[in-house]
């Protein structure tokens, strides 16, 4: 061991251990965007990913289905009640769909949004490798005009913002994690304003929380909750998530709200990225 | 040792190639394997880089650790090179520890495997969660990195079996060229 020690192979590994930690210090440097290396191989690996991600979703859900056939039983069968009552309340929905999108016209509500520069649908190809916070990856990247700090959508809302971008792969950080916080507000009162940040017991259950909320708030159970468009990160008046339950922070001067995301972000299989939209801030960081 | 002829030289090198792809190629399933689902899934590049680097030579075993490393960096979101520098040390500690001091038994290898997935789950851990010191951290611990790192080395016993399996098709045995053993014979001679 002392001549190894002593040898030339042993300054050749040193040099080698020095050479990837100057990669280490090298990657902190490109501030969002991956090393052309790693672009190379996100890029080359990608269809083999899609397939292999594809493969273990239908295991996993085989697996799923045979782990919890009792409890599906169950559930199918108050899924038919609930199917009964929901037939007899649609005829009354249907008179209320057609106000909605009377009304939908009225107020012109895509005309509002025409300021946004979605990309195509992205597919989610998989989620980060035993992240709490779900982060995931997306099949999009710097040749489709992502760039960091892009907020991630659905149909239904807010999901993440882009935090690392290859050529033709994204990694989303979601509204679950601590690392990002987005300024909000209540869509029925412009004061309830707050942070969405989660925390990780919240993570856990897939929902996050509104911190920082003033403790004279009108906040209620069923409040939407949408970005306030302050931070230039975040379009405006996009929908996060709805008021699950308000209680008093840890530290006592403020109140906090616990969110349930519009989205289900543990089972993403698609999302947009906003690329561009008014009041955007071209450089910052928010998270 | 047994002497090789020159044919042999020539197949000693084929094998050794062949054992080189099929064990990229191994690495290569380990990460589409931790890349794909939704579930919690093992760190299947450790004992991947560890085993390898039981019947390799050091800069091999650098070279492996840090590609094992890079892939890990990838799969889980983490800063570029962070775990390529940790698995290379590792996997040339590994290999010098089996050149000078252990055998090449199971039992060797699982209790490295554990202790070097050990390691690399707590740094995980210091580093990207308790260092930030987020609310309810030690849930991190306790809730991911213990579980992590139990299936790491459950998982790990199949990926030695099917290292060995490469191994055994492909390891060249210990052998010696005629002009080595004549050297041998006459240096043994002049003392």
């Amino acid at each position: 061991m002392r001549d190894f020690v002593k040898s030339t192979k042993f300054k050749v590994l040193l040099g080698f251990l020095a050479f990837l930690i100057g990669i280490m210090v090298y990657s902190v440097t490109k501030g969002g965007y991956s090393l052309s290396g790693v672009s190379l191989f996100n890029t080359v690996s990608k269809p083999f990913r899609t397939i292999s991600n594809s493969i273990s979703r239908n295991m996993e859900g085989t697996l799923d289905r045979l782990a919890h056939s009792d409890e599906y039983y169950e559930e199918n069968q108050r899924l038919k009640e609930e199917i009964g009552e929901l037939n007899r309340r649609l005829t009354e929905y249907e008179a209320l769909k057609t106000e909605v999108e009377e009304l939908r016209e009225l107020v012109s509500i895509k005309q509002e949004h025409e300021d946004f520069e979605y990309t195509q649908a992205c597919s989610v190809i998989g989620y980060v490798t035993n992240d709490p916070f779900m982060a995931f990856t997306i099949d999009k990247g710097k040749e489709e005009g992502i760039t960091p700090n892009c907020p991630v959508v659905t149909a239904e809302g807010l999901v993440g913002i882009t935090v690392e971008v290859s050529d033709h792969m994204t990694t989303v950080r979601t509204i679950l994690s601590p690392d990002l916080s987005v300024a909000a507000v209540s869509s029925k009162n412009n004061k309830d304003m707050g942070i969405v940040e989660g925390d990780i017991p919240s993570a856990e259950q897939g929902i996050t929380r509104l911190i920082h909320v003033d403790k004279n708030n009108n906040l209620k159970v069923g409040d939407l909750i949408v970005t306030s468009g302050t931070s230039g990160l975040f379009p405006k008046d996009y929908s996060i998530g709805k008021v699950k339950s308000v209680s008093r922070d840890s530290n006592g001067l403020s109140d906090c709200a616990v969110i349930e995301p519009c989205s289900d972000i543990s089972r993403l299989s698609s999302v947009y990225v906003i690329t561009d939209f008014t009041g955007k801030r071209e450089e910052g960081n928010e998270n | 040792m047994r002497i090789r002829s020159t044919r042999e030289q020539r197949i000693r090198g084929v094998r050794s190639v062949l054992r080189w792809i099929l064990y990229y190629v191994v690495i290569f399933l380990c990460f589409l394997i931790m890349t794909s689902g939704t579930w919690m899934k093992p760190i299947l590049l450790v004992p991947a880089a560890i085993a390898i680097a039981v019947n390799s030579g050091q800069y091999s075993s650098a070279l492996t650790g840090a590609v094992c490393g890079f892939l890990i960096d990838i799969a889980c979101g983490k800063l570029t090179g962070y775990n390529a520098v940790l698995l290379a040390f590792f996997s040339i500690i590994v290999s010098l520890l089996y050149e000078y001091y252990l055998r090449n038994k199971f039992v060797n290898y699982i209790v490295i495997t554990a202790v070097i997935s050990y390691i690399q789950c707590w740094l995980d851990y210091k580093f990207y969660y308790e260092m930030w010191e987020y609310e309810n951290v030690e849930m991190i611990f306790s809730q991911i990195s213990m579980k992590v790192w139990a299936i790491t080395i459950i998982a790990s016993v199949f990926v030695y079996l099917v290292i060995e399996l490469i191994n055994r098709f492909f390891l060249p045995k210990d052998h010696i060229t005629i002009e080595e053993a004549v050297n041998t014979a006459i240096r043994s001679e002049r003392k």
